[in-house]
């Protein structure tokens, strides 16, 4: 008996770990053919845009006014800094509406201070239901700045009210503590202005770790020290130069980063603007929109842009960038089932057979069986089910290939905006990559089974974000 | 259970991608380094060139033979980079240096190659010399947007018969790209552009005209006039939306009457502009339909009236307070808010 059941479990091991080696073989397949996508793609951008005449468009009065929705909770100490890089982008038609989501410390103060603010009356169409709105400012030194005090209710709900107040044909969306570049707007609005279909257009973000910055502007990029930083770096470049441009080549991108984003305020008001009980809420209202489209028409494209960055502090101790991965799961299943309705349903074309069962079958589910093909294949050695040299196999198939395919995409950055410009950058940057694979990616599988479980339980929460600041340690500032 | 052979052979493979790629990254790098001293050496030394040549106005040799030494992407950006600061006779200069060093005959080459992007490429260099060539011209009908688009861009400083009428037909491109620089290239044209216009409108109906009555609003002129009239009956809403934006910003008598006949069209985006564009001229004579519009079923209209009601001042202000009586709730809280608005609310 004893006998029969070990041949069994043999045999379940066995093609149990062989199913696991299937699905990493057409995994890294696929990202093999994203990144030849994303290679035609970065080519053809970059010889679009070379020596193109942006300051056309800087001096135009066709060019579509754009209302930036900045919401920002407990931010004392970076707001201004944040606030006069953003009244410093080069955009022609430019308001900032900065939204202050029931800050507790003295936010608001610190902008009625810095930025002469004096309160006003307007009127506004509330089309979504928010939390009450506090107080409305304008600033006497800069007429573009428009401040909301609102009672809190979170991102979404700030993001929301700020859909409510904007004047501009685009809101673009964005975290307090994110430094847009320049020219980011400019280079980010070129798809409205080249295609009717486009509701969202979103850019690359970049990892601000450990780069000199001053003024909030990013002087000087540099590949952090700090291998967790360091091995995001490598995850960003990953997910938005091969990741998002490859599918953009392929339309089927269904993901703008929440901390810069540019949408068609009208198209998000008619969808009924950010969803409050969810953790995903910016990839809700991107899936949202490109649902609709195919159900009600209307434009429907969502377009990544390669060149418009813009930088964000990532978690550099191990227990927050847990946190984070694991909200960021939960999201993402969330938004998944959420919409399951499009799951193989060919009324959403290639999103509903293609790219919404990939986002299931790779994105959602890969730490399952990454850790289903991880414990057995531990457990198979120990029993002498599998022997070592499938285990090497095994190894090659699911992480060497990844390592490789990511090598290349340091290739792609270095012959598109080679940002990295020191030896020092290279070798850092090349080396996070090699040892992604050696622990931090099989950490994060944990963090994104916890998630997943999270998410089976019900738990909507955010977690707290601890940010070292970018000019000097400025203490903790929380997302709600 | 796996040939160790297979897995050897797998191991290679993957070994072999990744020393190419770290050649490839550390090659790129080192090449990067080396040729971006290089670059920044011949750029300085080039910009010293061209700015000798344009400001003195004589031709010396050896800065000639410099520029004509340099590698052509060198060679263009610092063409491309001058040609920002320069208009007049600067700009004239800086057109037969380009020619002496064949970097002009190198563009109309281009212009003339079958790829589009070297197309682009030729038709950018020409563009920004300001260099009037009919080759350029032929590319205003491009097969592709982008050299159309760029083409577009340099009609806005050739602001001559022909190509205004090819520039006009070219507002019915069916890409939003080409589309939009041609839109941006005829308000860069001036007022010159106003009477083939105002003709192109007369002849033209639906998104083409659509695209020529933006261009109208922001030239704005009477010679407008009678075409914003027929086009406010187009059975296309977006164009009679560019009509009425157009007939605010004509801001005639008959513009006025007509404006206040469009606050009861079927469109809410067309009342809305036509109340906006009623306040802008603050025509007290259409102060009662402006206050019929305060009880209008959307938002945007009840907007647009209250506070164009506010503009035309004393006699719109009664209208407000008496709206604030109506047995309308939407059309009295309007007429609330309006009234609670600051000065500089308004204004704005």
């Amino acid at each position: 008996m004893n006998e029969i059941l070990a041949s069994v479990m043999n045999q379940i091991l066995l093609k149990g770990q062989f199913l696991v080696l299937v699905y990493f073989l057409g995994v890294n397949g696929w990202y093999l053919v994203l990144l030849v996508s994303s290679l035609l793609e970065m080519r053809r951008h970059m010889l679009l845009i070379a020596d193109e005449s942006r300051h056309l468009l800087l001096s135009s009065t066709l060019s579509p006014r754009i209302s930036i929705l900045a919401p920002a909770f407990n931010e004392e100490a970076t707001i201004e800094v944040s606030l006069r890089a953003l009244l410093a982008l080069q955009y022609p038609n430019l308001e900032v509406i900065v939204i202050s989501d029931g800050s507790k410390d003295r936010t608001v103060q610190v902008l009625k201070e810095r930025f002469d603010l004096v309160p006003v009356k307007t009127i506004y169409e509330q089309r979504i239901k928010t939390k009450p709105v506090r107080d409305l400012y304008r600033s006497g030194t800069y007429s573009a700045l428009v401040v909301v005090d609102k009672e809190n209710g979170g991102k979404a709900d700030a993001l929301n009210v700020g859909l409510s107040f904007a004047r501009g044909d685009l809101v673009c969306a964005m975290d307090a503590d994110t430094l847009i570049e320049p020219d980011g707007l400019q280079r980010m609005v070129r798809p409205f202005l080249y295609a009717t279909d486009v509701v969202a257009t979103g850019g690359t973000i970049r990892v601000v770790n450990g780069s000199e910055v001053r003024l909030g502007r990013v002087i000087q990029a540099r590949v952090p020290g700090n291998p967790l930083a360091g091995m995001q770096v490598v995850e960003y470049l990953r997910a938005f130069l091969f990741g998002r441009l490859g599918w953009n080549r392929l339309g089927g991108n269904i993901i703008i980063s929440g901390a810069f984003g540019l949408f068609r305020r009208e198209a998000v008001l008619n969808a009924g603007g950010y969803l409050h009980d969810t953790v995903g809420e910016d990839m809700e209202l991107v899936l949202r929109l490109k649902r609709l489209s195919y159900e009600k028409g209307g434009p429907g494209k969502i377009a990544f842009v390669p060149d418009p960055v813009a930088w964000t502090e990532v978690p550099e101790s191990m227990k927050v960038l847990g946190r984070q991965r694991d909200r960021w799961h939960r999201g993402l299943a969330d938004v998944l089932w959420r919409h399951r309705k499009m799951m193989f349903n060919p009324r959403y074309g290639i999103t509903g057979l293609f790219v919404f069962p990939y986002y299931v079958f790779v994105e959602l589910l890969a730490p399952v069986i990454e850790a289903v093909g991880l414990g057995a294949l531990v457990f198979g050695l120990f029993f002498g089910v599998v022997d070592w040299t499938f285990a090497g196999l095994f190894y090659l198939t699911a992480y060497g290939l990844g390592t490789a395919l990511t090598s290349f995409t340091l290739i792609l950055e270095d012959l598109s905006f080679h940002r990295y410009d020191t030896f020092r950058d290279r070798v850092l940057l090349f080396s996070w990559a090699m040892l992604e694979n050696l622990g931090y990616r099989q950490i994060t599988v944990y963090w994104r089974l916890r998630g997943l479980w999270k998410f089976l339980r019900g738990r909507k929460d955010w977690g707290v974000m601890e940010r070292k600041g970018f000019q000097k340690p400025v203490g903790v500032v929380g997302t709600n | 259970m796996v040939d160790r052979h297979f897995l050897d052979v797998v191991m290679f493979v993957e070994i072999a991608l990744l020393v190419l790629a770290a050649a490839l990254f550390f090659a790129h790098g080192l090449w990067l380094f080396v040729t971006h001293r290089r670059v920044l050496r011949q750029t300085e030394l080039a910009r010293q060139s061209l700015t000798r040549l344009v400001t003195r106005g004589t031709v010396n040799v050896e800065d000639i033979q410099l520029l004509r030494d340099l590698p052509q992407d060198v060679q263009e950006t610092v063409f491309l980079d001058t040609s920002r600061n320069l208009t007049g006779s600067g700009k004239e200069r800086l057109r037969f240096v380009a020619r002496e060093v064949s970097l002009l005959e190198r563009a109309q080459k281009l212009c003339e190659s079958s790829r589009w992007t070297r197309r682009l490429r030729g038709t950018r260099l020409l563009s920004r010399m300001d260099v009037v060539d009919p080759k350029v011209t032929a590319l205003l009908a491009d097969p592709h947007p982008a050299v159309r688009a760029q083409a577009a861009e340099w009609a806005a400083a050739q602001p001559s018969e022909p190509i205004i009428r090819a520039m006009l037909e070219m507002l019915a491109d069916p890409e939003t790209q080409a589309r939009f620089a041609v839109q941006d290239a005829l308000l860069r044209m001036g007022s010159i552009v106003a009477a083939p216009l105002a003709a192109y409108l007369e002849t033209h109906t639906g998104s083409p005209a659509e695209s020529g009555l933006r261009v109208a609003e922001a030239v704005a002129g009477t010679n407008f006039l009678s075409a914003a009239i027929r086009h406010s009956s187009s059975d296309v809403s977006g164009v009679r939306v560019a009509a009425t934006n157009l007939l605010g910003a004509i801001g005639d008598a008959q513009a006025a009457e007509r404006l206040t006949a469009l606050l009861k069209d079927s469109d809410s985006r067309v009342r809305a502009a036509a109340a906006h564009g009623l306040g802008r001229m603050q025509h007290w004579q259409a102060g009662s339909q402006l206050a019929e519009c305060l009880r209008d079923s959307k938002w945007q209209v009840r907007r647009e009236a209250g506070l164009a009601l506010r503009a035309i001042g004393a006699p719109g202000a009664l209208l407000l307070r008496r709206a604030l009586k109506s047995d309308d709730r939407f059309a009295a809280d309007m007429a609330q808010l309006v009234l609670d608005l600051p000065e500089a609310a308004t204004a704005a």
